[in-house]
């Protein structure tokens, strides 16, 4: 029997901890493309170094994220994982790992043309998953 | 872990598919006036090899050419990078090492691990040793001048001793014979220094009439990747009024320019220039170059006349118009910080006409380079012909260094001087028992 003495109100489901961490990763890396642009207009190489310490944040990030979602799916916090999101967002961490290296160049050619082309694109594959949140599980059923 | 693993790394990088993985470097010769320059590169990581910093083993020394002998005649130093002869003898020894690198870039930390792993980064004694060392006196080996802050450069005019610091040039009162300084000294004229201070080596020489002074001031970066701001006043030479400390610049882009000298024939200014970094095993070569006044030798924009570099933007075609292509390549990466011309040496014949260049040797390329003294002969005042080894074996069979060669001079008996600042050793080399008589040509 179901308890109604009390109304059924319906909580806001908490987010799961590894889409929080997503979020801030994926805030550092499209970062990098805004300070890629910034470097590309006015040459000045601070933008530069920008670029690479937001990039070297976000794959730390990343690399917490990824570490967090395991251990909800290990102790159950999570239902299945959503592998075309999951699988999008590791090859966006992937691209910004390439990237890292890139950026880590001297001069010009650390973000133009290579750098700034996987900034692009590893932020277009951000927002096409963010607009639909930062958990990475199917949501349906996932909560007790 | 990372440095063995380079190459591993480097090709899983390319396991990436975004670059290609050739950055095996050629064994061929880049010597002379036109050397062969390969295509620029770009890497995700770019070639690394470096050779891990041992030590002799005792009575171990490197070795020389035919007609030569060395011994060590001071051990036990601390990173000594150059040396200088006085006029009686004694024998100066700078040991040093720059100020602490900041980190601007998470590269700079790797870069940091790296330079541990050769040897670059040991601590350097920031003092001046004097060695007495000539027959018939008692041997001697004292601290001479205490706490200079990173010395590199040392001359002498008349009873002035001078001291090029990273940050100024000192002068101090000197008079023959005298073992220890404890004056405070004077600052003739400030250098380029700063928190950056990426190239902190300020190498010195005076003019031969001792007028001026010769100051040699590196750039802040690999390839202007700290700004443009940060390379103000550096990649150049600077002419110092010895009376007032006003000073000029008498040539620019010059990367890291070493190994001031004079040659006393024609009175011509030389140095040895560290060239730039991670476009390529075989780029770009180091080189050894007469400085002209006014003279603009490329860095940053371009190298060896007009090769443009594709990492520096905005370019300059004003600057690169009228860049100069240097007298003579050295080999790619070889790092050569010493120079010294053989005449008037004691040396065998082969080589009284000509330099003697103290390459420290490579970091960032396969196979490895320099790691040696070389003989450039010349003619005329100018290089002609290939390098000669002269001083060897820094390098141990499984490819450690037991010693790495940096400044050189003659001494008073006119042998050659090496400063070794990972076998934290002073050698020198002489002529063997009866080699001048015996020597060809």
């Amino acid at each position: 029997m179901t308890d109604n003495t009390r109304p059924d109100i319906r909580r806001p489901s908490r987010p799961h901890a590894h889409a929080l961490i997503v979020s801030v990763g994926a805030t550092l890396l499209g970062a990098a493309f805004v300070t890629d642009i910034a470097y590309w207009l006015t040459l000045n190489g601070q933008w530069e170094t920008s670029s690479i310490w937001l990039l070297t944040g976000g794959l730390i990030v990343a690399f917490l994220a990824a570490l967090t979602l395991l251990a909800e799916v290990l102790l159950r916090r999570v239902g299945k994982i959503s592998w075309p999101r999951f699988i999008a967002i590791a090859v966006a961490a992937l691209l910004a790992l390439v990237n890292a290296f890139v950026h880590s160049r001297d001069g010009y050619t650390a973000v133009v043309p290579t750098g700034i082309a996987l900034s692009f694109i590893t932020t277009l594959i951000i927002i096409s998953i963010g607009v639909r949140g930062w958990d990475l599980t199917s949501l349906s059923g996932t909560r007790p | 872990m990372i440095i063995p693993h380079s190459r591993l790394l480097c090709a899983a990088a390319c396991a990436l598919a975004l670059s290609a993985c050739n950055d095996e470097g050629s064994d061929k010769s880049q010597y002379g006036s036109s050397p062969d320059l390969p295509a620029p590169q770009e890497y995700l990581i770019p070639p690394m090899r470096v050779a891990p910093a041992g030590s002799w083993r005792e009575g171990e020394t490197p070795k020389v050419a035919a007609g030569l002998q060395v011994r060590a005649i001071a051990t036990g130093l601390m990173h000594p990078r150059s040396v200088y002869t006085l006029l009686n003898g004694d024998v100066l020894i700078v040991e040093s090492n720059g100020p602490k690198a900041p980190i601007n870039r998470p590269k700079d930390y790797i870069m940091g691990v790296v330079k541990g792993y050769a040897g670059t980064g040991a601590p350097g004694g920031n003092r001046i040793t004097l060695v007495r060392y000539t027959e018939g006196q008692p041997p001697l080996q004292t601290i001479f001048l205490d706490k200079p802050n990173s010395p590199f450069g040392v001359a002498l005019v008349g009873n002035d001793l001078y001291v090029a610091n990273t940050d100024a040039i000192m002068r101090y009162p000197y008079k023959t014979g005298e073992t220890q300084i404890t004056a405070p000294g004077e600052v003739l004229t400030e250098l380029p220094a700063g928190p950056i201070n990426h190239h902190w080596t300020k190498s010195l020489v005076a003019s031969p009439d001792g007028t001026k002074l010769y100051v040699g001031a590196g750039s802040n970066s690999n390839i202007t990747e700290n700004g443009m701001a940060a390379e103000a006043g550096r990649a150049a030479i600077y002419e110092v009024d010895r009376a007032t400390g006003a000073k000029r610049i008498f040539a620019s882009g010059l990367r890291n320019p070493n190994g001031l000298q004079f040659e006393l024939h024609t009175g011509q200014l030389w140095a040895v220039v560290n060239e730039r970094d991670e476009i390529g095993p075989d780029l770009v070569p180091d080189y050894l170059t007469s400085v002209r006044d006014g003279g603009f030798y490329g860095w940053p924009y371009s190298y060896f006349g007009q090769h443009l570099d594709p990492r520096v933007q905005p370019q300059r075609p004003d600057l690169v118009a009228r860049a100069i292509s240097p007298d003579y390549a050295l080999g790619s990466h070889v790092a050569p910080l010493g120079l010294v011309f053989s005449n008037p040496s004691s040396l065998p014949v082969a080589y009284r006409n000509g330099a003697f260049v103290g390459e420290h040797g490579s970091w960032d390329r396969s196979p490895l380079s320099g790691y040696k003294v070389v003989y450039i002969p010349f003619k005329d005042g100018r290089p002609d012909g290939n390098p000669v080894d002269v001083v060897t074996g820094f390098l141990s069979a499984d490819e450690k260094t037991q010693g790495r060669p940096v400044g050189l001079a003659l001494d008073a008996t006119g042998a050659l001087l090496v400063a070794d600042d990972v076998g934290n050793t002073v050698w020198l080399v002489s002529a063997g028992a009866g080699a001048t008589q015996a020597a060809p040509n």
